[in-house]
This record gives structure tokens, sequence and C-alpha cells, in this order.
């Protein structure tokens, strides 16, 4: 039977088309057309009532108009192709990631219509160059939704996934250059990558290996430290190496956003793997003494988490985006100004300078109001619902919680970014994912979602039987049967 | 020995597990919407009406200014705009920088764009239904454009007469209280400074100037009036009956040559050989302006009264104006003596316009032409009216007060005509005669502290008979050849050029 | 009121309508999945019948409603707990993977048959299939409608 196995594998190449209808898919994707055209003609009118009233033109303004008809259809158009791929390719996958996420990606697209061209992006302005990424992003989506049928390159190779993201950790530490006092990017030619985008995925990966491999020893409990009881000592490794990567991350590239995103996803799994509450407080624990550490003895945690406590103590110096992002929100109140009616350009500039990568929920609650932005958290939710969904029906634990993991990294820096945005917690400098202008973000994202509609798959590959491969620490604190 | 299968030592099955995760996110996501409602509703009035608001600095960056113009239609202040398509005020000349002031998105507005900033950039508004339907509007604010009370051509001619030198005038008509011209020197170039090319220069020359140009003398400048308070002081003692104009002083002749001596401290006054030996009666001591009979003057009529007379006019108060306003004073205050003096010496010498008495040159204006529309003061104002969406809203003249009875106001009406006309008063005021239109009036020498030159002052109106208009120059350390009454008389022929179109 | 703006507000609020109607279609779909999955419980994957059991434990007879995975053994922490001397304390695993039934044998000492054969490792096992650990026989049923 374990050859059959092998063989089934060995003919993977040879897909099989058997076209399959994804009538949900379809109709949450007209949906999703009808809310794009109808916030393209939102945009384009008011777009074109304040052209005319800046040049002085009393005549009333023509009302129905795209923004941007091309750019619009051009992505409609994929979201097309994306679904026409997936229903050909039959296979019984998650219908409801795609729209979501497409409306997401639409919603940027729209933000980046409206905010002035020049502020970024090479490929003939801001928007133009949103559009190609989220084309990319939505071809990633589309081709690991079709092509991942088996996990076995993502769970056997663990060990080298976790060397290929310390290397990229390496690579920015001697290639990134620093921006904002960040050093968060490598320049590939005109672009800069951002490679803690890519290095979550890779995380979830290796942490989805890691602890399904060694859960049950995880589960243990033979050290007792006082009331509280702990696995064996070498199985807490992991944390303190985690840990020791998240301050390290903070230390040396001055990241703040990365390092909480990877730690909290991490608790997040190791709980969803033990089901040990006593390792999310240790974990707590120990992200509190990382903090205070990193806050006596880094200047610029200590700028940030002062900020964030009194940002109207210098609300035109060093409190300025923060404020200005608070300013944003209470003007857009209930229902917002309208799709570019807000964003007041102050000699042109706009008010908040990294809009496009660190405040674009800001400008959404500005233009769409507390109610657009409860339907944005809506959308969050419902991919973090489809992903923990995925999860609590793979077959296995490795897929579990690599399903489990690929929507909390999205769900925690969903979160992250906007409760720095709110001035809930201290403003950290990650992307807002499927907004947030960035190749590195869109191309993430896409890999993350595309997993996890590959992961969905009903009649997907059985996981390869429980490895025998012997594993010397396991042997010697497992405790033989019979 | 056997492997211990996966999955066995769960105890809480994965899904559940998930949920519980799935839950946290929830609350987390939950916290977030809170969060936002926070900003967004409780927040939203205080935070998008704040100064920092960028919708506020921008509505005020963006809005287009409405236009200013003088009460003939020219127009005073319009709008340009830069390269970023922001607009930024233009103004017709710097004569208006002392009285129109400046907008400059970067050092604030000044002026009358300050005094009128609210109706100018049309935040304000008299519909009290605007503010509510506010975000439902193509163009949420209503900028007004003003028409003032000003004359191009005066305003102008003001700045002209006075040359180089520093110092100030205001004209006004005194049926209405319009302000016709109000200039202070030396003025400044505040279309440079509203320009965003050019505004960082100007302003710092501007500010690095010694003769202060920022300072709008006509409403914000005191100084001491010498002479011309004589009008204060005649008012309060015909007024209040103290004297009349037959009144005379046997001890004013002698005192001309020895000082009048006051509580023991000896007042002196340059010798009339004009008058060498008379006892003068009003009309003279006005005409040649004699300070010894003045401050008997004072001294008969007392300090409580004329500190009150002179309250009359508006001194000791902000006056009734569009633009802010420096108090005139009579005295420092404080004093036991009454109104404030602190005795008869300053009494004396406040009454023929030194001691403390400090004035601005808009409220002599207010004197002259309080006497010239015989005792009823007019509110002095700059806005005719104003346009905006809703239609024109005119500022109706109104009477501030009745000041005195027609008939003193006659009397120092007469006085002051004699003051210019008169064969002994012309040797100082002669250079305000106009031909062909009777000029009243009065001049005056501050005397300042020894090594500044005294301030030249003139205040009247023409004409006498009938009178149109009223007008204060001052120039500043002017000395003592009296230049404000021939700058005066400038003054006053432009008006006639202007009145007769 | 200018009708033009009036216009511009329809659209405006008819964006965040639409917002809510993209939100509304994907709760009712995810409700009715959720339906779905309440009127086909896990447990009722298959059920393991117990058809010769010398011990008692457990008594013949039994049916067990499986969950995805379901443990065989001596020990007391298995789902099927199995009280028979030549049963190994964790003797065997019942995974239903995607739509099948696999048996594993947990390396036990006295090994597991399917229809009477030992297996190696894992093992399908389909619908009427017979499956013996030490003495003890049980059939894998479809789960009972």
């Amino acid at each position: 039977m374990t050859s059959g196995v092998v063989a089934a594998r060995r003919t993977l190449p040879r897909i099989a088309l058997r076209p399959r209808l994804r009538r949900r898919e379809l109709g949450l994707l007209l949906v999703v057309a009808a809310a794009l055209v109808v916030g393209s003609l939102s945009l384009g009118a008011t777009q074109r009532t304040l052209a005319a009233h800046l040049n002085g033109d009393t005549k009333p303004v023509p009302l129905l108009g795209l923004a941007n008809p091309g750019l619009l259809a051009i992505y409609l158009g994929a979201l097309a192709l994306a679904h026409t791929v997936l229903t050909v390719a039959g296979r019984r996958t998650d219908q409801i990631l795609l729209p979501t996420v497409g409306l997401l990606g639409g919603i940027s697209l729209l933000l980046m219509e409206r905010l002035p061209q020049t502020l970024a992006g090479g490929l003939g302005g801001l928007a133009q160059t949103q559009l190609v990424w989220l084309l990319l992003s939505l071809g990633l989506i589309t081709t690991l939704a079709v092509a991942v049928r088996n996990d076995a390159w993502l769970r056997r190779y663990k060990y080298t996934w976790a060397a290929v993201g310390v290397g990229l950790l390496a690579l920015v530490l001697v290639l990134g250059h620093t921006v904002n006092g960040q050093r968060l990017g490598i320049a590939v030619g005109p672009f800069t990558a951002q490679p803690s985008e890519l290095l979550k995925v890779i995380l979830v990966i290796f942490l989805a290996g890691y602890l399904s491999e060694n859960q049950p020893l995880l589960v243990e409990e033979s050290t007792r430290l006082g009331p509280i009881r702990l696995p064996p000592l070498p199985y807490l490794a992991p944390m303190v190496a985690m840990w020791a990567m998240a301050l390290g991350i903070v230390v040396i590239e001055r990241d703040l956003g990365a390092a909480l995103l990877f730690f909290l996803v991490f608790l997040l799994l190791l709980y969803v793997a033990t089901a040990r509450v006593s390792y999310v407080a240790l974990g707590l624990v120990a992200a509190a003494v990382g903090g205070f550490l990193v806050y006596s003895l880094l200047g610029y945690v200590r700028t940030r988490v002062d900020i964030w406590l009194n940002p109207f103590a210098d609300p035109n110096g060093a409190g300025y985006q923060v404020v200005q992002a608070l300013h944003a929100f209470a003007r857009g109140g209930l229902i917002g100004t309208g799709l570019g009616n807000g964003l007041p350009l102050i000699g042109g500039n706009l008010p908040i300078p990294a809009l496009h990568t660190d405040f674009p929920f800001a400008a959404l609650g500005e233009e769409l109001g507390l109610v657009g932005i409860l339907a944005i958290l809506g959308l969050y939710l419902v991919v973090i619902e489809r992903g923990l969904r995925i999860a609590a029906s793979a077959p296995d634990e490795f897929r579990a919680i690599l399903a489990a993991g690929l929507s909390l990294v999205v769900g925690v820096q969903a979160f992250i970014i906007l409760a720095g945005n709110l001035k809930l917690i201290p403003l950290t400098g990650i992307t807002l994912p499927f907004i947030s202008y960035g190749g590195s973000s869109l191309l993430a994202n896409g890999l993350v979602v595309g997993l996890l509609i590959a992961l969905s798959d009903r009649g997907a590959e059985l996981p390869p039987p429980t490895p025998r491969r012997g594993n010397r620490l396991r042997r010697l604190v497992d405790r033989g049967a019979a | 020995m056997a492997e211990r299968p996966l999955l066995l030592g769960r105890r809480v099955p994965i899904g559940t597990a998930l949920g519980r995760v799935g839950l946290a996110l929830a609350v987390a996501f939950g916290g977030l919407a809170l969060g936002a409602g926070y900003w967004q509703v409780i927040r939203s009035a205080d935070l998008s009406s704040s100064p920092d608001d960028a919708a506020v600095i921008a509505a005020s960056r963006q809005v287009l200014r409405g236009v200013i113009t003088d009460r003939d239609g020219k127009r005073l202040a319009w709008n340009a705009r830069d390269s970023s398509g922001e607009p930024y005020r233009v103004y017709a000349d710097p004569s208006l920088s002392g009285v129109i002031g400046y907008s400059s998105r970067t050092y604030g507005n000044a002026g009358l764009e300050a005094a009128w900033n609210a109706q100018l950039s049309g935040v304000a508004s008299t519909d009290p239904l605007f503010d509510l339907t506010r975000k439902f509007r193509a163009d949420p604010s209503d900028p007004e454009a003003l028409q003032t009370t000003l004359v191009l051509s005066l305003q102008e001619a003001a700045v002209k007469a006075l040359g180089d030198n520093r110092g100030a005038i205001v004209m006004l008509d005194p049926r209405s209280g319009d302000v016709l011209a109000m200039a202070s020197t030396p003025d400044f170039d505040a279309s440079a400074l509203a320009n965003p090319t050019t505004a960082a220069a100007t302003w710092s020359s501007v500010n690095a100037d010694p003769n202060l140009p920022l300072l709008p003398r006509a409403t914000q400048a005191r100084y001491v009036p010498g002479s011309i308070f004589k009008i204060v002081t005649a008012t309060a003692a015909l007024g209040s009956g103290a004297i009349t104009t037959a009144t005379s002083y046997p001890q004013q002749p002698a005192a001309e040559k020895t000082g009048l001596l006051v509580d023991g401290f000896r007042i002196h006054d340059g010798h009339h050989p004009e008058t060498d030996g008379t006892a003068l009666k009003f009309d003279e001591a006005v005409e040649v302006s004699c300070n010894e009979y003045f401050a008997l003057t004072g001294l008969r009529t007392g300090g409580a009264a004329l500190a009150d007379w002179a309250a009359r006019f508006g001194f000791g108060q902000s006056l009734p104006f569009d633009l802010p306003t420096a108090v005139s004073q009579v005295t420092n205050g404080g004093g036991s003596f009454g109104g404030g003096f602190s005795d008869e010496v300053e009494l004396a010498n406040a009454a023929y316009g030194q001691g403390e008495t400090l004035v601005t040159p808009l409220q002599m204006a207010l004197v002259a032409a309080a006497v010239a529309n015989g005792g009823v003061l007019m509110t002095p104002h700059l806005v005719m009216s104003a346009t905006g969406r809703n239609g024109t809203t005119d500022v109706a003249p109104s009477v501030w007060r009745q000041v005195m009875d027609p008939n003193v106001a006659s009397e120092i009406n007469a006085a002051m005509q004699l003051a210019v006309n008169g064969s002994l008063g012309r040797k100082y005021t002669f250079g305000a005669q106009v031909p062909g239109l009777t000029v009243a009036g009065k001049s005056g020498t501050a005397q300042l502290d020894p090594g500044n030159d005294p301030h030249s002052w003139f205040i009247g109106f023409a004409p006498a008979d009938n009178p149109q208009v009223a007008i204060a120059v001052v120039v500043e350390h002017g000395g003592l050849t009296t230049r404000g009454s021939p700058i005066a008389g400038e003054m006053l022929q432009a008006w006639r050029a202007w009145a007769n179109g | 009121m200018d009708p033009a703006v009036l216009a511009l507000w329809v659209l405006r609020l008819l964006f965040l309508g639409v917002l809510y109607a993209f939100l509304w279609s994907v709760v009712r779909v995810l409700l009715r999945d959720l339906r779905v999955a309440a009127r086909e419980p896990g447990a009722a994957l298959g059920r393991l019948i117990v058809l010769a059991s010398p011990s008692g434990e457990p008594a013949v007879g039994t049916a067990f409603g499986l969950d995805a995975i379901a443990t065989l053994g001596r020990d007391v922490n298995n789902a099927i707990v199995v009280d028979d001397d030549f049963v190994s304390s964790a003797h065997a695993t019942l995974t239903f993977r995607g739509r099948a039934w696999y048996v594993e044998d947990l390396q036990s000492t006295n090994g597991t048959f399917v229809n009477g054969s030992r297996i190696e490792g894992i093992s399908p096992l389909a619908f009427g299939d017979e499956l013996q650990l030490g003495q003890v026989r049980f059939r894998l049923d479809r789960a009972r409608p």
C-alpha cells in the first residue's frame, strides 16, 4: 500500500482536468465586481466634481463615469480569469477566499487610484504599479491553488526552510538598507524587496513541520517549575530560539512589527499544537521581559512607546503621523467623506507621508467612515475564519497547523498594524495585508492565500504515513508502549 | 520499542484549540472596532475641528478668500494660484498693508484679513443649518467678498504724503464713521509676504526692519498727543461748564514769561509775542495754542471731569472698530487726585497734551470727527458690505455716542477754524489750508524726552461749515517745524479731488 | 441641498452597502456550511462493531461511533480501550483521511490483522472489513444516517 502512495506521487505531473462549477465563488465574485464598479463610480464622480471646483467650472459635472476604467477592467478580468482557471482545474477547494481577497485588493486599487500617483511606483504611477503587483499576486494564488497537490516539499524539508529563513535574515543584515531607521529592505534592481514578508510564510511552514512532528513530546509534562508544569527542557528550545530571534530582529533590524508578528504567531501555533495555556502564559512573560529589555535599552523603541502613550505632546514633531492618522479617522466619522473626498492635501502633499504603506487604514477610515472600516475588519475576519476552518478539517496535524499558521499570519499582521493606526498599541511599520502598497507584501500574502486554497482541497492527496525515521532525541524521551 | 503515534497525547481536540484561537482573534478585532468607534464617533467632533487638523489647515489654504474692494469697487485684495494650485493673496498696493494687513499660509493673518478671517475664508456663516448640511454640499465653505469704506487713491496719497517718515494718517467721514484712509508708514509689500515663493525672505526682512513696518500705527501705536489734546480739554471744560468761550485768566500773560507755578512746579511755555500782555480768550488760546491757558482750564475743570469727558471720546477702552485698537489714556491712572491723576501738575500738563497722556491716531481722528459732526460720534468702521452665496449684508452706519452738545461742538469748530485760518494761528497750521476749502484743525508738537525730536500732529476736518471729512496725522519725530499740517493739507486736497470725482 | 452632491452621496453610501452585501453573502454561505456540517457530525464517519471479545471488554455487539481519529489499545487513554492480554497498550490507530479509512499498526507485539492477514504499517480499511487485535475482532460499518 505504501508503494501505491509513492506511485500516486510519481504520477503527479499529469493533472487530470475535470472542470467543476464554483457557484459560490462566482456569486461572490459578482458581488465583488458590483462593489468595485460602484466604488469606482463614486470615486470618479467625486474626482470630477473636485476637479471642476478647483478649475472654477460652474457647469454641472457628468456624474456617472468610472474613475479609471482601464485599471478596473484589467483587475476584474484577472479575477474572472483566476475563477475560470480554478473552475477548469476542478479541485474541490475553498470558494470564499478568492472573492474576499479579491475585494480587499480591489479596495486597495481604488485607494491607490485616489492617492497622488507620484507617491511611489516605477510603472507609470502608484495605481498602475499596485495593479501589476495585484495581478502577480492573483497569478500566484491561482497557480498554487491549482498546482499544489502534495505537501511533501513543505513537510519534508522544514530545516531547509528554516535555513532559507535564517539566510533571508542574514541577507537583510548584510545587504539591507535603512528606511526610517528600520533595516527592512533589500534593493533588487529598481525594486525594494521586504524579506520579512516572505520570512513570515517560511516561518509558518517551519513551525508546522516542527510542531506537528514534536507535538507529542511538547505536551509531556516532565519538568516542574513550582506550580507550573513544563515539557522536557530540551523542548523549550524552540521557544527560546523564537524569543531570541524576535529580540534579534528588534535589536539589529529595528523591525518591531515583524518581531511582534513572528512571536505572536509562534505562540498561537504552539497553543494550537499543544492546547497548553501554560506555554502561552510563559511566552507572554518572555515577551514582557523582552519588551522591557528593548524598551529600556533601545532609544527607538522608547520613542515609539512614548509617541504611543502621548502623541499629542508633540503633534507637529514626533507624533505627527500618528496624530494625523487619528485626525483622519476623526474626520471620517460614521459614514466617511466618500472615496476621493478625504485626505486634504497641504501644499500638494498628503497629511501622512507613509499613507500608502503604513496608514492605508486611516485613509479608508476617513473616506469610508466607521461603517466602511467595520466592513473591512469583517473581510479580514472572513479570511481568518476560512483559514481556521481549513485547518480544522485538515486530515493531519501538519496541514492543520500549516493552515492555521497561514491564516494567523495574515490576521495577526492585520491586527498589529490596524491597532497601531488606531493607537491601541505602539505603531510598527508593517504592511496591511492585501491593501498596503507594495509587491513584497502582496506576493507574500498571495502565497499564503494560494497555499490555503490548495490545502482546503477535500479530495487532496493523503498526507504521507506517520514518519518512521528515527529521531534520537525523541526516542530518548519517549517511553515505550507495551 | 514502539513509537508513540501522533495525536495521541492531545487532550484538547485541535478543532477546539483552533476555535479558541479564532475566538481570541475575533475579540481582538472587536477591540479594533471599539477603537475605531472611539476615534470616529466620540472624538470625531473635537479632533476634526482642531487647528492641527489637516482638513482645517488645508481648507484655509485651499479656500479662495473673498475679494476685498474699496468703496468704489476697486480691488484691494484678490487671489492667485501657485504651482500646486493652491491660492495665495495678491494686494493692490503696499500702502494698504497697515489696514488690510496680509494673509499668509505660513505666517498667518493680520489686519482686516485677520479680523474678518472667518467671513473671508467662509468658515463662519450666519445660516444655522449650514454646519449640519456642510458635508452634503458641493462647496462646503462660503467665502464672503468685502467692500470696504476705504478709497484706494486716498490710501496711496496718504502713504505718499508721509514719504520716508514713520507715522500714520486716519481719514474718515464724520457723518457715517466710514474710514476713507488708514495709513501707517513704513508700509510693506503684503503681496510678497503672501506669495509662497517670496514669503520667507520678505518675512525675515520685514521683521528685521528697525522701523517696525508690521506695526499698524493708526490703530496700535500710542503717541504723546501734545497740543491736539487741547480739543479734548476744551470739550471737557466747555461741556462741563467750567469755562465759557469768554473765559480768560489774568495770570496767563505773565506766566508766558515766567512759567506757570502749579503746586510748586513751574510750567513753561513758548512766548507768544503777538499777544503780548493780553489775557487770551478761548478762541485765541486755541488759535495760538496757549499751554498756560489750557493748563489753567484743566485745573479748573478738574481731573475727574477731564477723564470722564475723554472717556466719552473712547479713551480708556478699546474702540468699537473692525481692527483691534490700543487703548488711549489721559493718565496712567491709579493716582489719588481726581480721574486717576496723581497730582495737579500731571493734570495741568495733561490738559495741553503732555503729562502721561497717550493716544492712537484713530482715537484723535474720532475726536476731530465728533467735533465735526456736531458732537455725535459715529462708530468707525472699515467694512461697508459683505457678499456671500446668500446675498449681500450691509453694515449700516451707527451712532456710537453723543459726546457733547451741538453748541459746544460749534464753539470748538469755530476755534479750530481760527487755528488754521486766523492771523495768529496761521503761523503754526497754515500748511493745512486748502484754497477753496475751509479747513478747521489743530496742530500739535508732542514734546518727548530730551534728545528726541517731538512728534508732529494735526487733527481737523473740512469743509468747516459742513464737515464731510475728518483727519488725524502724526509724523513720528517730525521735529519742531510743524510737518503734520502740510501733510493734512495735501490729504484734504486729495480728498476734494476724489469727492468731486 | 445640491442634487449633484446628493447623487454623490448616493454612490458613496451604495458602495458601503455593497461591501455589506458581500459580507452578508459570505456569512450566508458560512452558515449554510455550518448547518450541513451539523447534519453530518464527525462521530458518524463510521462505526466499529465488536464481533468477538473473550474478555468481555469491550462487550460483543458494542458499536463505537468513530471520530476522524480513533486509537485502540489496552491503555485507558485510548479512544477504544481493548482489554485483552494479546493487545499492546497502544496497538493501532484508525484514521479517516480524505474519504477513506486507514488502519495503522503501531508496532504492536502481536500485530493487527485486516480480513485475517497481518498488516505492516498503514493499510486501507473498507466498510465491511474485519479488523482483529489480539483476540478481539471488529467490523467497520458505515455510520447510520
